[in-house]
């Protein structure tokens, strides 16, 4: 996390579905847990409006089935669950991930100069 | 905090929030995604509305036009009923601005010409018989009494293709620009 503890929101939305996979690879959730999961894991600042509607992204490419669920708290929650074809996805994903992390890291960990150097003649 | 806690007030901004999406998806996404999406949101409005109240609930979920866009981008129907409605009345509205300046113009040149007692009568894009429009109109023999065609077979068919192509072309230029799949 930033030290200012702040995310930038483009970042953010890139990584929304494979962050919502991940949760959903533990265990079954609905909307707003999976909202509440995410703001316990630091982020904060991502929205509920912007976690629904990444819900039924990846439940139209097929990487998460649902089932409703009635609820003491009025109308039936909507769970959703990595399909076999989400974990495949998830998995695919992940190694992309771990792989632009680490092309990326030994660049980012080096401390910004204050000015770039001129190019040679 | 549990649903009994929830206070009619809440409630009526929970419904307000789920009816303001519902006005931004009705007549472009179909009838039951478009039920299956406002029961979820329901659902879930009333769930966090009870942690952390209404308000907060429905100001969690940002921009409710944003977040309508982006229900439309994953469920909009080929078919939008809203821009057909939208575009057939744009097209009854240019057909009768268009009506009137020609009856203008038409009346102009009637006194330039120097009318006497008589009226006279014009009609534009007569090929398929009298009366099928959508440009016509009569000037009265005192030249300040006038009719302008408000309805006409051609109006009909105008403003019926307007809504065709304004119900359609969204779909039409989605298919066309759609990216192809990337090669293996």
């Amino acid at each position: 996390m930033p030290e200012n503890g702040v995310h930038d929101s483009q970042l953010l939305k890139g990584v929304l579905s494979l962050a919502l996979m991940r949760l959903l690879a533990d265990r079954e959730s609905y909307g707003y847990e999976l909202v509440t999961r995410l703001h316990e894991l630091g982020l904060t600042e991502v929205q509920d409006g912007s976690v629904y509607p990444a819900l039924g992204r990846l439940e139209r490419d097929g990487h998460v089935t649902s089932r409703l669920v009635a609820s003491t708290s009025g109308a039936a929650r909507k769970y959703y669950r990595l399909s076999a074809e989400g974990y495949a996805a998830l998995k695919h994903i992940e190694l992309a991930w771990q792989s632009l992390v680490g092309a990326l890291d030994p660049m980012l960990s080096k401390p910004v100069p204050a000015k770039p150097k001129e190019a040679l003649p | 905090m549990n649903e009994g806690a929830l206070t009619k007030k809440e409630r009526m901004r929970i419904e307000l929030a789920v009816k303001k999406i519902n006005w931004e998806l009705d007549g472009r996404v179909p009838r039951a995604r478009r039920r299956q999406i406002l029961n979820e949101l329901r659902s879930n409005l009333t769930e966090a509305a009870q942690h952390v109240g209404a308000e907060q609930a429905v100001r969690q979920l940002g921009d409710l036009k944003a977040l309508a866009n982006s229900y439309l981008e994953l469920y909009r129907s080929r078919f939008d009923a809203r821009a057909g409605a939208f575009w057939a009345f744009i097209a009854y509205a240019a057909i009768q601005l268009l009506g009137f300046a020609l009856f203008l113009a038409f009346r102009a040149g009637v006194a330039a010409g120097g009318a006497h007692g008589a009226s006279y009568s014009f009609e534009l894009w007569s090929g398929f018989g009298s009366g099928f429009g959508p440009f016509a109109g009569k000037v009265g023999a005192d030249g300040n009494t006038f009719e302008v065609l408000i309805g006409s077979p051609a109006h009909i068919l105008i403003v019926m293709l307007a809504f065709a192509i304004g119900s359609t072309y969204r779909g039409i230029l989605a298919r066309l620009t759609k990216p192809k799949e990337a090669l293996p």
